[in-house]
Formats: C-alpha cells, structure tokens, sequence
C-alpha cells in the first residue's frame, strides 16, 4: 500500500515535471520576438563611444543593489549586466517585493547580516538610515552635477538622487480639443477659477465629471496633502520650516491659507471626480484606460502613470503633459504656475558592512551611471527615467517624463520635498479617503493633520 | 513502551522534532520578548533597557484596542460561519453522492491561491465583477464597490476569509467523518424528523476532536489575520477595516516604533493564547464525555 | 421492505436537494478560481475592462501571459527548487512530527504535557513576532542565510506544531495500543514496531497532513523571502515579485504565473486524496 502511494506520488511528480517540460518547450518557440502585442518598445543604446575610465583592479568585485523601484527591475538588470560586461564588476540587482516596504526589506537585510551594497530607497529611509549605516558620498564628482536635488543631513551627503519624479494633473490635450472642438493651450490656464471653467465647458459638451482621482492613500496622504507643506514657499526647506511650525503649534492650521486654498482645489477635484458616486471605490487602472479612451481628460498623477497609460493605448507621441495644481485665482502665484518636480528615490551606500573594494566599486557604478555614455543612455532611455544630473544631454522618451524635463529645464517646476514621517502617507491617506468620501468635514480634517503631528512629538 | 528506556525513547522520537520547533520558533520568540524590553529600532547597533516602557505606549495607543475590538467581532464571525459550513459540506461530502472526489478537490482550491494573490483577486471581485454586475441588474448591493464602505468592506473581509479557510476546514472535517464507522455514518445518513436530533446526539459527540482542532485553527487563524486584511482592504476605507496583526506590522515598520509593534504582538499573541486555550479546554471537556 | 423503499424515496430526495445546494455553494467556491483562468488569458485592458467576458469574445485571448510568466520567472530553476524545498521540509516534517506525536501520547508524563502545551501555545505567535529576531539569530549571529538548507529547517519547525497537533489527535483517536504490545511481545523494538505498525496505520492524516504541508510551502512567500536572496535558489512565489510594481500590478501575468505555480499542487492533491480514501478503507477493514 504505502509503495503504492509512493510510486504514485512520484508517477504524479514526473508528470508534472514532464508537462512543464514539454510546454516549456511549446512556449519557447510560441514566443515572438517581434510580437506586436508587446508594450515596452525600447530606444536602442548604443555603446559604440565609451570613454569612462574603468578601476581594473576592482575586476571581479560583485556588490549587491536592492531596488525598490519595481517598475525598472528589469531595466537596471541590464543596466547591470552592460556595466559588469565594460568593468567585470557583478552587480547583483535584488527586488523589494509588494508584500514588504523597503525599510521593513532593508531591516531584515542588515540583521542578517548580509545588507545590500547600494539600495534604492525613499528620502525618508536613507535619513533613518544614514548615520548609522551609511557611507559618506559627499566627496562623489557627481555631486556638482546633481546640485539642488541633493538631501543633506548634518552637512553631509548619504544619498544618490536616482531620478526626479513629478506630478500635477495630467491632461490628454486630443480628447480636450476634440471634446470643445477647439484647440487647447495648457499655458492659458491659470487659475482655479479658469481651471473650473474648463471643467464646466467640458461638462457642458458632454463629458460630465472630466477627471478620476485616485483613491488610494499613498495618493491622497502624500501626492496632495503635501501640498500644503511643499507651497509653503516652493522650497524643502520651506516645507521643513512650515512642519516644524505645525509640530511646535506655532501655526494655526485652521488659518493657514495654503491649507484652506489645498482644501478649495481638492474640492473642485472632488466635485467633477468621474467616480463621484463612489469615490472610494475608484480603480486605479481603469482611470488609466479612461483617459487613454478619453472618457475623461485628466488624471491626478505623476510621471510614473506613464506604464499604465501605455498599456492603456497611450502612445508616445500623444500629447499628454502636465497642468498645476492650481491653489488660488492668482495668476502670479509660483503654485498656479508650476509643477512640483523633485528627487524622490536615492541611492545610499553600506559603509557598515560592506568591504572596501565593493564601495569602491559601488562608487564606480554610481559614476558609471552619471559619466559614461552607455550609462547616461541607460538611465533614461532603458530605466526611462527623468535625470537630475545636469551633464546627462538625453531626453525621456515619453510625454509625461518629457514634460516634466521640459518644465525643470525651463524653471516651471518647484523642487520642494517635504520629509515627513513614514506613516504620514498611511495615516493622514486615511483621514483623507475619509474627507474624499465626505463621511467627515473639513474641521475633522485639519483637527486629524493637528492630532497628527502633534503626537510627533 | 514502558519507562525504562523512557530516555533513549525521547532521544529518538521527541528530541529531533522538538530541536527544530524551539530553535526556529521559541528562540527567536523569546528574542522578541527581551526586545520588547529595550528601545531597539530595528537597525541600531546598541539597545538599551527601557523596561516596561513600550508596553506603556501599547496601552496608550488607541487604535491597536480598537483594532482588536474590530478583531473581536471578525473572530466571531468567522469561527461560527467557518465551522458550520465546513462541517455541513464535509457531512454532505461523505454520504458518498456522485462526484464526492471532485467536489472535495474543489472545495480545496481556495487554499490553492496564496494569501496576497487572493487579496488582489478579490480585490478585482469587490470593485470590479460585483459593481459590473450591479450595474447590468441594478441591485443596489452591488451599486457600489464594497470595498468603499466601512460595514461592506468589513462583510469582504469575513467573507473572503470564509471562502479561504472553510476549505481547509472541510478536509479535516472530511477526514474526522470518515473516521467514524459505517454504523455511525448510516445512522448519519438517515434523514427525518430524528435526523437533527442524531446528528446532535450521536455524530457531534463523536465529531468532537475534528470539532476541537477546526475551531482552534479557525480561532488562531482568525485572530492573527494579515495577508488577506493588507492586500483585500489594507485598512480602507480610511483605516477602519485594520485588524490588530496589521496594525502591528504598521506599527513596526510604518511608524517604525519597533519595540511598541513587538510589545503589540505579544499582547495580540497573550489575548490569543487565552481564548484558544479556553475554547480547546472547554471542547476538549465535550470529548472525555462523549 | 417497503419502509426501507420509503427509505431510499426520501434519501434519493434528499440527495437531490443536498446535490443542489452543493453545486450552488460549489460554484461560488470556484468563481475566482475561474476568473483567474479566464482573465490569464486575457490582456491587461480586458481584463479590467471586461473580467466577465468569455474566451472566444476576446480579441485578445493568447497565451502570451504564460509566455511571459515562464521566461520571466525563470520558470524551470524556480520550479526545482520549490520542488526540492517542498519535499524535504514535507518528509521530514511528516517522521519527526509523527514521531513526535506518538512519544507524546504514548508518554503521558509532565514533560510530554509541557511540550504539547508549548507547541499549541506557539501556534498563536504571530509570524510578524519573531520576523526581526529570527533574521538576526540565523543571519547575523549564524550566518547562515541563503541556503536551501535553512528553508528545509525552518519550514519543518515552523509546521512542527500544527502538525504534532494534528497527528497527536488521530493517534489519539485511532491507533489502539494493543497492536503495539502484541509487537513488543514479538520482539520488536520501539522503533520497528513505530514504521512497521504505527506508522502504516497514519496514512490517512499522513496524506492530510502531507498536502497541507507541501501547499503550504509550496505557496510561502514570506520565509523564503527573508531567507533566501540568492536569484539561483529563489522559490515560485518569490519569482513571481516583477509582476507587482510599485503602482500597479500586472494582473494577466499574475494570474498566468499563479496557475502555473498551482498546478503542480493541484495534481498531487488529487492523487493523494486516492491516498486518503484507500487508507480509510484498508483502515477498516483491518
């Protein structure tokens, strides 16, 4: 009996074994190369000219990058390997996966011992981090290329500015024009009021509620409350000053204007939202489509949304690009006049763990990234990221990305990050949903952000 | 085996079974217990000894009890839904109807799909399949998505959590029935006006240790909810649909109060072990008696 | 005569009905099972479009998401090692655990009460408890992460308790002790009277026991997570992580990837649910 059983659990095995086999075989020669149905369309690199001076004695080094950027996995995997094949330096790229947050990844790591060289990380990881784990890079030549998308931290620099991310309103400029029948100029909007005459125009030839905003809390919580921390005076440090007035009690929220203009503007989102009748049940994909299809014409969003409107039927030469969020009916205000545009993930460097020659070859690869051609190609056409070194000469192939480059390089972007706490997302994304679904009022509002970092402390 | 070589017995049958179980998990517990005790953030080389401080900050935070208390009503919930309907479909599964194999095998799939994915399907159910068909009937259960109400969104949670754990529930329960002899199961399969008074007097009492162990692993299962609880609902809408384990792990690694989170999960684990450690001694009564 | 005709009237209604009720509860257990079927066939836009529509209404309908799921995963390596992490940890949580058991009931001492107590108490740990402490211990004071020894280990101790529990409550039930003293008598030693007698006679609970544990391994992502980090020894689940991004899953790929690490799973749960019937059987008739 009991062979029986065993036999028949291993006759099952192979089986199974046998079949993935076969149908291994059966997809490796389904799969097309050329297959029309493929998204992810990639710029050649051409690594013809590479005039990047390579430590050959760092040769056979191997480091270890944890990437938190999930979206660019596989993109910095060849990234990786293209370096590796012009250095002999192995860089072995290690996900952070949906389940866990990068910090909570980059805890267990360093108490198994056996932290990453590099990790991409938030700017709120790499100052938790910093002083206890990380190397010193303020001695990097990068760091003149990258200058105002630097973090401090106690006059030191612990973190590489991998990329500048931004957000406004999305909007897809065709179904606009299509839906007034006339023709839209971004630059003509200026104001809340002319943005809510806007929407009532499209409102009014047919295109109901314009606009999907997104429910999910790292949107709400982080993307628009900021806001009122990042318009302080447009600036990071502005944005701190005006934390640290709120922490101390020094300012009265219920009379700061950019908390009550964040509110005005929130409500006119609020109002023309397609999925006003549940706003909490809004899915975030499907807005994606919707824009794309142009049952609305814009998004609450930032860069990032560019993979899901591609999968969506966006195409890269469709003109979508970004509006302000606009705060007031004062046309000379920075806030109705740019973006917000600033760094959002950094690279920090193991200086506790790692050996001399893999931070040396880490710091290679980090140059490798600003200085040599193939990497300056890499980063943006191949990770399709918006660069904050000012020596990297490519353009983002997308119209989101470009259109962020376009506004920095033009100075109609505003480089403010506010540092906030890591649950600030989490917890004020909550009372937020909670606004958004007006199951609470404006006083419950401004009285859970009070509560919030009154308890800071 | 008589007490002679008691000794030798435990060497060879206990110890590489026990080895295992209390260096993988009551070491590391007990870690977690002095951690509690120190204002260690998780990455810091040093720790110091703050005493019983964390647990101070566990009883003044608000919305780890209220959490629990949401915990509460979701135990209750699915314990007594879980348990009566796995007990009925493996009851059902075992009169030996046409198909029985299939069925089994199908009531197992749930358990098929891991925790997140299962979220994330579900996820898709709530807000997208439900509101589609709400949409094409015009019932207003379905109008909107579940998932944007706080009661609604709590209802998914149990109910997601039903449809995954009463699968594993009917295979032990499958197995507790087929335990039993062919007179019991016949007198079990003889319907009429007696049928619930023997299923009352005769199976239930003989069911009693598959009873035992289903409502422990429910009980235990139930309370430490986090897979299902991030990736269906993660908390929203806005925050009220977060159970006491995810509130731990936010508190952990979100708000980075390590020692709290710690100090959370050993309160979680204590309230745990009590209500288990009833139910498992009352149920137990029920099988010496029978 | 007649009354047990009566008898069969009613039963064979009653089946009917009961057959009845089953399927409607069936078909609700299937449903997202079903919808992930049909939507890993599909593209992302249907998908989220449509999840309702069938397959030949589909523009779309291609297997390129398996395509997809079987490259990216890296599907061959990842699928020897779940297969060899989940048959080792499963065999030699199935001995140690039932053998442990056994000492347990057959030794009604303080100490064995001590350890069942123990081991159902720690049933209750929450696994995010000792998350941090068992990294540190095994990582930084051990060293000895990244092997697939250390899953094998730690996946036997992490089911340890769960299964001592549920094999303690069928030898407790089932086994009777005379069988044992008639081997003893013969001659036996303990441990041959365990594999030759005992052991044979588990077989049911074996087989539940075996499947709980090996979907259980199979499907763990948590643990080998934080174990594992090495992109040669990575299990199924943990080569499934590039379909999540950071805002926005890739649901065809998720849901073809799911299948095809389900499958191997769902066939031997159907051959050994065989296992469970006959081991039944052969049970009572012995």
């Amino acid at each position: 009996m009991k062979r029986k059983a065993v036999s028949r659990i291993s006759l099952g095995l192979s089986l199974v074994l046998l079949s993935t086999v076969l149908s291994g075989c059966t997809f490796g020669f389904a799969s097309d190369p050329d297959d029309p149905n493929e998204i992810v369309r990639e710029e050649p690199i051409d690594t013809s000219v590479d005039t990047f001076q390579y430590d050959s004695s760092l040769k056979g080094t191997s480091i270890t990058l944890l990437n938190s950027k999930a979206e660019i996995q596989v993109a910095l995997g060849k990234m990786a390997a293209e370096y590796e094949k012009k250095s002999g330096v192995h860089v072995e790229v290690m996900p952070v996966t949906d389940g866990d947050s990068p910090y909570t990844k980059i805890v267990s790591l360093y108490n198994s011992g056996n932290p990453p060289t590099l990790s991409i990380l938030d700017t709120t990881d790499v100052i938790a981090l910093a002083k206890e784990k990380a190397a010193d890079l303020t001695e990097e030549a990068w760091v003149a290329e990258a200058e105002g998308y630097l973090t401090e931290i106690d006059g030191k620099i612990y973190g590489f500015p991998l990329c500048i991310e931004g957000r406004g309103i999305i909007y897809n400029k065709a179904v606009i024009e299509e839906t007034l029948g006339e023709p839209f100029d971004p630059a003509s909007i200026t104001t809340l009021e002319e943005f809510t005459g806007l929407l009532d125009r499209l409102a009014a030839a047919g295109m109901e509620r314009p606009l999907s905003l997104a429910k999910e809390d790292w949107s709400l919580g982080a993307h628009h409350l900021q806001y009122i921390y990042e318009t302080y005076d447009g600036t990071s440090e502005g944005a701190q000053e005006v934390i640290e007035q709120i922490k101390a009690g020094q300012m009265d929220l219920a009379s700061y204007d950019r908390l009550e203009q964040f509110l005005n503007a929130f409500d006119v989102l609020r109002k023309y939202n397609v999925s006003v009748k549940d706003p909490l049940g809004a899915d975030y994909d499907e807005m994606a489509i919707d824009l794309a299809d142009g049952k609305t014409a814009f998004w609450f969003n930032g860069n990032w949304a560019w993979p899901n409107l591609s999968e969506a039927g966006a195409d890269s030469g469709d003109a979508y690009g970004f509006l302000p969020y606009f705060l007031n009916n004062d046309p000379s205000d920075f806030a109705n006049q740019m973006i917000q545009g600033s760094p959002s993930k950094q690279v920090m460097l193991d200086g506790q763990m790692a050996s001399e020659k893999e931070q040396a070859a880490a710091k290679e690869f980090l140059n490798w990234i600003v200085y040599s051609e193939i990497g300056q190609q890499m980063l943006v056409k191949t990770c399709n990221i918006i660069p904050p070194f000012k020596n990297n000469p490519y353009e983002p192939g997308d119209p989101l990305s470009r259109d962020i480059y376009d506004k920095v390089h033009e100075g109609r972007a505003f480089n403010a990050s506010a540092i906030v706490p890591n649950d600030h997302w989490s917890v004020l994304g909550a009372a937020m949903q909670k606004y958004l679904a007006g199951r609470s009022d404006r006083q419950e509002l401004i009285d859970s952000i009070q509560k919030y970092w009154d308890e800071q402390k | 085996m008589k007490s002679k070589s008691n000794g030798k017995d435990f060497c060879v049958f206990a110890l590489p079974g026990l080895f295992c179980f209390v260096a993988v998990l009551i070491v590391p517990f007990l870690y977690g217990v002095y951690l509690t005790l120190t204002d260690w953030n998780g990455v810091s080389r040093e720790k110091h000894f703050v005493g019983l401080q964390n647990f101070a900050a566990v009883i003044r935070d608000q919305q780890f009890w209220s959490s629990l208390l949401l915990t509460f009503t979701y135990v209750i919930f699915v314990v007594v839904i879980v348990n009566v309907l796995a007990f009925g479909i493996a009851w059902l599964l075992t009169r030996g109807i046409k198909g029985q194999n299939f069925f089994r095998a199908g009531f197992f799939t749930p358990n098929l799909i891991g925790g997140i994915v299962l979220g994330y399907i579900w996820q898709f159910v709530f807000s997208r399949v439900f509101v589609s068909i709400g949409d094409s009937t015009g019932w207003s259960l379905f109008e909107a998505s579940w998932l944007s109400d706080p009661i609604k969104a709590f209802a998914a949670l149990v109910l997601v959590s039903v449809w995954q754990l009463s699968g594993y529930m009917i295979l032990i329960y499958v197995a507790g029935f087929m335990g039993l002899s062919e007179d019991v199961m016949e007198a079990a399969s003889i319907d009429g006006a007696s049928g619930f008074v023997k299923l009352k007097n005769i199976i239930m009492p003989l069911m009693m240790s598959s009873i035992t162990i289903c409502l422990f692993l429910t009980l235990s299962r139930a309370f430490m909810v986090y897979d299902v609880n991030l990736s269906l609902t993660g908390g929203a809408p806005y925050g009220t649909t977060e159970m006491a384990a995810m509130h731990v792990y936010e508190k952990a690694f979100t708000s980075r109060q390590f020692g709290v989170g710690q100090a959370e999960a050993l309160v979680l684990f204590i309230i745990t072990a009590c209500i288990s450690g009833l139910q498992v001694y009352l149920t137990k009564k029920k099988e010496v008696e029978a | 005569m007649a009354q047990t005709q009566v008898g069969g009237n009613k039963k064979k209604v009653t089946n009917v009905l009961s057959m009845a009720g089953l399927i409607v509860i069936f078909a609700a257990y299937m449903f997202p099972f079903v919808m992930v079927v049909i939507n890993s066939l599909k593209q992302k836009r249907d998908i989220i479009k449509s999840p309702f529509s069938w397959l030949f209404t589909i523009k779309g309908l291609s297997f390129d998401n398996f395509v997809k799921a079987f490259t990216q995963m890296d599907f061959l390596n990842a699928f020897v090692n779940s297969l060899i992490v989940t048959v080792s940890a499963t065999v030699l949580v199935t001995i140690l655990a039932s053998m442990l058991a056994y000492y347990i009931v057959r030794h009604k001492n303080k100490l064995s009460k001590l350890i069942f107590a123990l081991m159902v108490a720690s049933m209750i740990i929450p696994f995010q408890a000792i998350m941090i402490p068992l990294v540190s211990i095994y990582g930084g004071t051990l060293s000895v992460l990244n092997h697939r020894v250390t899953l094998i280990f730690m996946h036997t101790g992490f089911s340890m308790a769960m299964s001592v529990f549920m094999f303690h409550g069928f030898i407790n039930g089932n086994i009777p002790i005379a069988l044992e003293e008639a081997a003893y008598i013969d001659g036996c030693t303990h441990m041959q009277t365990y594999f030759g007698i005992v052991f044979p006679l588990l077989k049911p609970i074996i087989s539940t026991m075996v499947i709980l544990n090996a979907l259980a391994f199979w499907n763990d992502f948590l643990l080998p997570s934080l174990v594992l980090t090495d992109k040669k020894l990575l299990t199924l689940p943990l080569s499934t992580y590039s379909f999540y991004g950071t805002y926005s899953a890739d649901y065809g790929t998720i849901m073809a990837g799911l299948l095809l690490c389900v499958i191997p799973i769902l066939i031997l749960y159907v051959v050994l649910q065989k296992q469970i019937i006959n081991g039944v059987v052969a049970g009572a008739v012995k």
